[in-house]
């Protein structure tokens, strides 16, 4: 994949991430407010088109790949269904038994879509260091300016839940995610810098 | 394993980045492939002898403690 096809791939994940957001926030709660049942499900299921989309991005990259990326993203599918299978399992556990309310049982489905892209960049991570490449996070767009993109976007899912919602609580959640995010990019940036210095003694 | 991948590249003034483009691969892994950290396929190994107008075994030695 050259550099180009790389920024253009990126652009275009960030892209359907805003557009997921947006339609997050404007449409999916259209739905607890709709009594016809199809248009219940048309605003329930809104959000799904962009996640289609990314995967499909996602898979178009994985196919244009050359046969040691397509190892290391074996390696990352791998540690995303394991993580995806365990996240399962415990909150399929815990709301049979009556520890998770039904509703966030169900909520918790939400999470595993993006539980699975962490868990597969992390498995990617480890297997490209292993044969001493850099895995596709850390390819074309500076990974600091992606970092920043998550962050800017969880702060504004706060500020609309605080000041549009009123819901504090939402808005804590999301607040503490855009800290989280910045707190691990932070920390990864200097790992990374560290590992380079290291390297280079 | 290891290999003359390197010095036949060096030899032809290929950087690796031209030699992934020749191979279809990217740099990273003829990168891999030169440090011995990455064992290519049978086909990509047939592709790269026939690059450098090599035999595979010319090209490759099996190396019985990187096992």
């Amino acid at each position: 994949m050259t550099d180009q096809a790389r920024k253009r791939y990126q652009i275009r994940i960030m892209l359907a991430i805003a557009i997921y957001v947006v339609v997050l926030l404007g449409v999916w709660p259209l739905a607890k407010s709709t009594a016809d049942a199809w248009l219940k499900a048309l605003y329930a299921l809104a959000p799904v088109p962009p996640i289609l989309y990314v995967i499909w991005l996602m898979a178009q990259r994985v196919l244009a790949s050359d046969e040691l990326e397509q190892r290391t993203h074996l390696v990352g599918l791998g540690v995303a269904a394991a993580a995806a299978s365990v996240f399962g399992i415990v909150s399929g556990f815990l709301a049979a038994a009556n520890v998770l309310e039904p509703d966030a049982a169900a909520a918790a489905l939400i999470w595993v879509f993006p539980l699975m892209i962490v868990a597969y960049s992390i498995g990617q991570l480890v297997s490209a260091r292993r044969y001493g490449t850099t895995p596709c996070i850390e390819e074309g767009m500076p990974l600091a300016l992606r970092f920043l993109y998550v962050v800017v976007l969880f702060a504004g899912l706060a500020a609309y839940l605080y000041y549009r919602k009123h819901n504090l609580d939402a808005a804590s959640t999301a607040l503490g995610m855009a800290v989280g995010v910045g707190v691990c990019a932070v920390g990864f940036s200097i790992w990374r810098h560290l590992r380079k210095r290291s390297s280079q003694q | 394993m290891k290999n003359r991948v390197r010095e036949l590249r060096e030899k032809r003034e290929w950087s690796q980045g031209e030699l992934g483009e020749r191979l279809a691969v990217s740099r990273q892994t003829v990168n891999a492939i030169e440090t011995g950290k990455y064992d290519p396929s049978l086909p990509l190994a047939f592709k790269i002898g026939k690059l450098f107008g090599q035999r595979i075994e010319a090209l490759f030695e099996f190396d019985e403690e990187t096992r």
